[in-house]
Parts: structure tokens; sequence; C-alpha cells
């Protein structure tokens, strides 16, 4: 019975995968076709990487995306669980409105908050660049770790913080030791989500950047007469770095506990 | 119970800059006429009563309602078996199933949905497989069921990770509890582990249905541009016929309806431990 | 009158050209830096906003190294983003918008008129493509691409006689009913069903545009039509369809990539399309916006940025030689000039909203 049910759940999970998969193959696939089509393909070839790799406007777009989303991701993470708890313990009239007003940015078409915030950094002043392009990421990044967060708070019991409180837990200890190993999938969730969002927004980020600062987005959304391959080589690139990374991550403890066993 | 209070504090002057006073820019819009300078406007109804006396927008909004909430329901069904097949392995598979759900979504959505053209279009990957096995091609390009594949395509790993999250770290001594007392699976997975994922179900449905409701780039490579979505029409105002005041009208009955129906969601949440914990 | 402002023109520019020449090969000597540039523009960097993948492969890297300058480039997909972005107060050297646009834009006085001394290949221009409506003495705008709108069809399909016959009817010919793409963007549909009428695709007699949007509705109800953008060039290079309404730089690139392909222009009349080069009001290095456009108009950078693109260059000499080499046997690569049928988009915010509402209600009609 039961090896029967886990072969289910692996059949299940094996076919998610190539559900996900099959388009990330079909573009790294297409990364190396010699034509300029995103649907033909009539040969191998690495022109589009070339092209990507002598093209700096690209691979200046791949660091901006990568720094931003990081970045976007630490500070709305951290910001966004504060606040998630704090809201936990609000009276509930403040809660429903906080929770309303984050709702916005999530559910309003991305234009409109584009539109809104360009007007906005227009009226202060601001010249547009960076900053404003972090700050927007913040700002539409945060509500959704708080809709990450909140429903593990939800089911917290509210009365172990205070338990630890009064054993003489200072309040950042008890945020840190008691609460936040508690909400844990939940604050990693919502910071994938962030990265997510951040990573792949297009129209917030178009009308809030200037001076040159583009990110990959922006550069596949207005290669408007032509969208042509070299952008699945910039995504074959992508995933080529979040690969590394990852075994990096994962390799790395292995290889330390190897080498103390060694010493 | 007052700890931690005051954290939300900075989060709402926070939000009063960057979230409210945008949007009050929008409501201006919505309820003036005549150009994009400030000095030239009047009040106005005329763009909501333009929406609403017109069948072809209604006719729209209800096309984008359901295609929302079918691509919702897809996104549960196929989502919650998914998150619970991920939740019930050991850690280290865990976490690599949770990257291996999220990393595609870090591939550019545009690069992805061009990706799915290729696999739908009629001389395209999947109609050649049908053709290896004698199988006439199917037409699916350009259709309902493109436009909703596409969309779960790109929101179901948000309904999948907050699921999982609410699964994971659940205590397992319930679940003994209830097989002590003599449950059986199905009947401990219905009492004890899906109520207490639904709050993990519900802000999944959250993070699917809003931005469902309101896409306009899956509809318009998947669909074609016969496939107007309420998105289309907002993007439309404001990127190519310049009707600032038109758009933001429909952004704001489209925002006013989606907070009636996520009102609606919230009351069938009606968690007690949640409102012991107001005060 | 006209001819006192043609000779004095014509004066200016034999003397800028001289001395436009004598200052590009001294630049060309030197290497120029970075330093000699902000000697001489006042600064070295310049800020352009333009179409993405519209410019040739190595147009903006020897640019930057002739001058020792750097260009920062921006990009957008429509003229209303360039639009709504500049009139937030972001400032640009250059801006290529069309037609239209330029108009409107002179109109709302965002533009600088230009210092032609300082534009000396400006007597490369192409013939077809000097003087246009929206700018009728070239005071405010340089021509980068231009062209007209026509049919792509598959003539192994559908039979070249018939589409000469009928024209943008076809598209209501249900002989072919579920094999088209329409372009997706409100003023080429609309221009395709004022031509179709006879009617000018500027009108705004309300009759005029009722007449139309019946055309559109009953092409939309009777034909099973495709509404796209650019995906109409992979489409038709793949031969999804039989029919597709196309921008003729983009015909250019189907027509070279799929020889079964054929295009034509319809004799109703089409629209005749330019993007053109503007200096806004508000550039920070106007001096060095001009040698940008001036380097633009040279053969070498006309050559590149044309036979990348597929779009038809605003340099003759660059017109000649690639009708009759690279894109010879092409049909779309050359515009058609001189047809008393065309015409070029007026600017007319009002017709513009309406048209676009008509049109999305054409395509959200089932």
């Amino acid at each position: 019975m039961e090896p029967r049910k886990s072969f289910w759940k692996k059949a299940l999970l094996w076919l998610t995968a190539l559900f996900f998969y099959l388009p990330i193959v079909y573009i790294i696939v297409f990364s190396f076709n010699d034509s300029r089509s995103l649907t033909k393909f009539s040969g191998f070839s690495l022109r589009w990487y070339e092209k990507m790799f002598s093209d700096s406007s690209m691979m200046e777009s791949v660091v901006y995306t990568i720094v931003i989303a990081v970045l976007a991701t630490i500070i709305s993470t951290i910001a966004g669980t504060l606040a998630a708890i704090g809201l936990s313990r609000s009276r509930r009239m403040l809660r429903s409105v906080v929770e309303q007003v984050n709702n916005l940015p999530v559910m309003n078409p991305e234009i409109v908050t584009a539109i809104g915030l360009l007007m906005f950094f227009s009226a202060l002043g601001i010249d547009k660049g960076f900053l404003t392009l972090l700050l927007a990421h913040i700002m539409f990044c945060t509500p959704y770790v708080m809709l990450s967060v909140s429903p593990k708070l939800r089911s917290l019991d509210p009365n172990l913080a205070d338990a630890a409180l009064d054993l003489g837990a200072t309040p950042l200890q008890a945020l840190t030791k008691v609460i936040v190993p508690q909400i844990m999938p939940g604050i990693v969730s919502g910071a994938l989500i962030a990265f997510t969002m951040s990573f792949d927004d297009f129209i917030i980020s178009y009308f809030v950047t200037g001076n040159g600062v583009n990110n990959i987005s922006i550069m596949v959304y207005t290669m408007s007469k032509r969208v042509n391959p070299s952008i699945n080589a910039l995504s074959t690139l992508v995933i080529a770095i979040i690969t590394v990374v990852l075994l990096i991550v994962n390799i790395a403890p292995i290889l330390k506990e190897k080498r103390r066993k060694k010493v | 119970m007052r700890q931690f209070r005051s954290m939300i504090y900075p989060y709402v002057v926070w939000l009063a800059i960057m979230v409210v006073v945008p949007m009050l820019l929008i409501l201006l819009y919505a309820f003036t006429k005549e150009g994009n300078s400030v000095t030239t406007f009047r009040f106005t109804l005329e763009n909501f009563t333009r929406f609403f006396s017109d069948a072809v927008f209604l006719d729209v909004l209800k096309r984008s309602l359901i295609i929302a909430i079918v691509t919702t329901i897809l996104c549960v069904l196929l989502g919650y078996p998914i998150a619970y097949a991920i939740a019930s392995g050991p850690e280290k598979s865990r976490m690599f199933w949770i990257l291996m759900i999220t990393m595609p979504t870090w591939i550019n959505m545009l690069v992805r949905t061009y990706a799915w053209v290729g696999i739908l279009q009629d001389d395209g990957l999947l109609n050649k497989l049908f053709g290896l096995f004698g199988l006439e091609p199917v037409k699916m390009m350009y259709t309902t069921f493109a436009v909703v594949l596409g969309m779960v395509y790109n929101f179901i790993p948000f309904m999948i990770l907050q699921i999982h999250a609410s699964l994971a770290k659940m205590d397992k001594s319930l679940l003994e509890a209830a097989s002590d007392l003599g449950a059986n699976r199905w009947q401990s997975f219905l009492r004890v582990t899906l109520p207490l994922s639904l709050p993990g179900v519900l802000s999944g449905i959250t993070l699917v249905f809003l931005p469902a409701v309101s896409s306009f780039f899956i509809p318009k490579l998947l669909g074609g541009g016969q496939y107007v979505l309420i998105g289309n029409v907002i993007e439309t105002q404001f990127l190519t016929s310049g009707d600032w005041n038109f758009g933001s009208a429909i952004s704001l009955i489209m925002a006013i309806i989606i907070m009636l129906s996520m009102y609606f969601t919230r009351k069938v949440d009606t968690d007690p431990s949640a409102n012991g914990r107001s005060e | 009158m006209k001819k006192g402002i043609a000779m004095t023109l014509a004066g200016v520019l034999l003397v800028a050209g001289l001395a436009g020449c004598g200052s590009s090969q001294s630049g060309a000597d030197n290497g120029a830096t970075a330093e000699s540039a902000i000697e001489k523009y006042g600064s070295d960097t310049l800020k352009l906003y333009n179409w993405g993948e519209y410019m040739g492969e190595n147009v903006i890297s020897n640019f930057e190294k002739e001058f020792g300058v750097k260009v920062i480039t921006e990009y957008f997909d429509s003229n209303e983003t360039m639009y709504t972005k500049l009139q937030a107060g972001d400032a640009y050297d250059v801006l290529v918008p069309s037609d239209y646009m330029i108009e409107r834009l002179i109109s709302e006085n965002m533009l600088q008129e230009l210092d032609l001394s300082l534009i000396p290949n400006l007597s490369n221009l192409a013939e077809g493509v000097k003087n246009l409506p929206y700018d009728p003495e070239n005071t405010y705008s340089v021509p980068y691409f231009w062209g007209n709108v026509g049919l792509v069809y598959n003539h192994n399909n559908v039979d070249p006689a018939v589409i000469e016959e009928q024209g943008y009817e076809i598209l209501r010919n249900t002989d072919y009913k579920g094999t088209i793409y329409v372009y997706d963007s409100e003023r080429d549909s609309f221009m395709m069903a004022f031509k179709a009428l006879g009617y000018s695709m500027n009108t705004d007699d309300p009759a005029q545009i009722e007449e139309a949007y019946q055309w559109l509705l009953d092409m939309n109800n009777t034909m099973e039509p495709v509404y796209v953008t650019d995906e109409v060039i992979d489409g038709m290079i793949n031969g999804t369809k039989d029919i597709a309404v196309v921008y003729s730089g983009d015909a250019t690139t189907i027509l070279s990539e799929n020889p079964d392909m054929s295009f034509w222009m319809p004799s109703e009349g089409t629209n005749l399309w330019s993007d053109a080069m503007v200096i806004p009001a508000n550039a920070p290095n106007p001096k060095l916006a001009h040698e940008f456009i001036n380097y633009i108009l040279t053969y070498e950078a006309s050559l590149d940025n044309s036979e990348y693109v597929g779009y038809a260059s605003s340099n003759q000499e660059v017109l000649d030689e690639l009708s009759t080499t690279t894109f010879a046997d092409n049909e779309a690569y050359l515009p058609r000039t001189g047809y008393e049928k065309d015409e070029v988009f007026v600017d007319n915010q009002v017709l513009k909203k309406q048209l676009s509402e008509l049109w999305i209600k054409v395509k959200a009609t089932k």
C-alpha cells in the first residue's frame, strides 16, 4: 500500500515538472536557432549568444534585474513579515483597512499602478532611475509577502509569544526565536513570490525607470519590431546562472562537511 | 497582546505614501474629463456611464470574470494535490520541488508564453506529436483552452507555494490523534488537514484570481487580439488611445467588484481563532 | 516665397556641409576622446529613445567610437508610451516617433527647431520622405524609416488576380474565411475600412466612421480573423495563414524568408507612414543630438540600419542600393510614392480615442 502511494505522488510531481519545463526546454532549444524565428527551428547556431554578449545594454539589464530583485526581495520580506506580525495584533478596524489597501497593488492592473507611480514620482521631481525602480519594486512586492505570512500567523498560537515574554524573553528574542521559526514556510514562499514578481515585472518598471536603467523584461517587451532568439539566449543564461547559484548553495555545505571530516 | 503592534505603523505610513497617494491621482482621473493637464478638467460621471451603458463592455467584464474564476478553480484542483505531494515528502525533497516549481517563473513571462505559442500552434510541437500517433491536428491556438492553459501555467506556482506553506510545519500530532481516535486517512484529511490548510488555499486564491482578472498579455498572445478581456481594455486606454480618464474609471470599477468578492470570500473564512486575537 | 526658402536652405546646407565635412574628418583623425567630446558638445553622453530592434547592429558602437561619446538607449513600443514618459518630464536628446505623434509634439511645443546647418547630410534624404505634411519643411524632424501598409498573401493559395481586383475587400471574402491575420491597431484597421469604402483615412465624418465600423464588424463576424501585431511576422513566415495586413518593412522580412509570400499594395490607397528623429525641447544635449541625426543619415549608418531591420531607408543612395541588391526581388521594400490615394496620418486625438473604442468593440463582438 505505502510504496504504491508514494509512486502516485512521484508520478504526479514528475508530470507537473514536465508541464512546467516543456516551455523552458523549448526556450533553450530555440536559443540555438539559426533563424530569427521563435517557432520554427532551422538549424544550430550560436549567433544569438554572440549578439547577446556583444550587446552591452542586454548584459547590463541582467545585472540590474538581479540586483533589483535581490534587494527588493530582502527588503520587502523583512518589512512585510514585520508588518504582518504587527497587523495580526492590531485593532480590527486598522487591520481590515490595511488589508484592503494592501490588496490594491496586487489587484490593480499593473498599468494603473505604473501610471499612478509615474505621476507621483514626476510630481515630486525625483530623477527616475535605480532608486525609483527599487522603491516601486519594494512597494508591489511587500503585499505578496504579507499575503503569504498572514495565513501562517493566523494558525499560530498567539499565546506562544506571550509565554516567551512572560518567561523573560526580550521582545526581539520572542520575535526571532519563537514567532519567526513558526511562520518560516510562509516567509519563504512570500520571498519566492516577491522575487518572482520583481524579476518578471515589466510595465511598472518601464514607467518608473529612466537614465538607461533597464531590466530584462523591459528589453524583452520593447523589442517591439521583432522579438528574436537573443531573448531566448538571455533566458538560457538566466537559467544557467540560477542553476549554478542553486548548486553552489546546495553543494557548499556538503563540501564543507567533507573538509571538516578530513581535518 | 499589544507587543509588536507598533510594527505596523511604519508600514501604514509607507502604504499611505506609495499606494494611497498614487491611487488618489487615478481616482481623480476616473471622475474627471478632458486632457492630461490638471488645469482643464471638470468633474463628471461620464466615464462610468459610458462603461455601464455599453453591452459590449459588460460582456467583456463578464468574460474576464468567468475566465479568472475557471483559472482559479483549476489552480486549486491541480495545485492542492501537487502541494500535498510535495509537503508529504522529506525535508530535502520538499526544498527541491519548491525550487523546481518556482524556477520557471523567473524566466520572462513573455518568453514563456511565446514558447507556448510554438507548442500549441497548428503545426506546433503538440500537433506534430499527435501526428506521430496518427491523430488529426487539433486547433488550440487562439482558443479559450489556450488562454486558460497560459493563465494556469503562469499563476499555479503561487497557489502551490501558498498551500504548501500552510501544509508544511503542520502539527503532525493532530493527525496521529485523529487516527488514534479511529479516523481513517480520508476522514482525518477532511477533518484535520483540509481545515488547517484553508488559510493557505484562500491566500492562494487571492494570488491567482487577482492577477488573472487583469492579465492582458496572455490573452493577447494565446487568444489573439479578438480575445478581449478587461485588462486589455484598460491597457488600451492608457497605452494606445490615451484616454486615461476612461481607463482609470474602468480599473476603479474592477477594483470595487474585486474588493466585494474578496469581502465575501473572507466571510466564508470565519476562522474563530482569528477573531479571538483581535484585541 | 517657397523658392526663396529653398535657396536659403540650399545655401545653408552647402556651407554647413563643408563645415561638417571638416569637423567629422578631424574627429576621425584624432580618434575622438571623451574630453574632446565634452569640449565640443558640452557633454559626452547622448540619451536616445527609440523603438526596440530598430537599429543596425553596429550603428551605435561606431558612432560612439567615432565621436568619443556614450549613447544611453531606452526603448518604447508605442508612440503613446513614449509620449507618456516624455510628458512626465523625462529628458532625452533624440526621439524617433511616428508622423502623427510628431505633429502633436510640435503643436504642444515639446520639440525644438533643428539647426539644419548642423545636419549637412540632410541632402541624402530620399525624395519620397521629404517635406511630409506633419512637418512640411522638415523644421523639426528628420525621417528615419518609412513605408506603407499592404497585404501579404500566399500566392499558392490566393490568386494574385483576385487580390489585385478586390484589394482590402478580400478581407470580407468568405472564400478565405479563417485564413486571415488583421493588424491589431485601430488606426490601421480603420484606414483599411475607410479606403475600401473610398473615403479619406483621416475623415471625421460620423456617417463615414459608422460605415467603416460596420465594415469592420462585418469582417469580424464573418471571417474569423485573428488580430495580431508583431506575431504576424513569424506567423506568415511559417505560412500559418494565407492573407495578412502588414507594414511594408515587416513584409520585406516575410518575403525574404518565405518565397511563397507576395505583397500587394491595394489600389484603393494606403497609409504612407514615417518615423523621424526629433529633438525634444528639454533635451540636455542638443548639439550632440544634431551630430547623431547627421550621423544616421550617412550612407554607412543608413545601410546598416535598413539592411538589418528591413524597413525602407530615408537615405536615397541606400534605398537605390538595397532595392537592387539585398532586396532586389522583394516587392515590399520600396515604398509607393506619389500615388494620389495614399495619405499620411493627421493628428486628431478626439478621433483616435473614438476609433480606439470602436475597434475594441469590433474585436470584442462575438
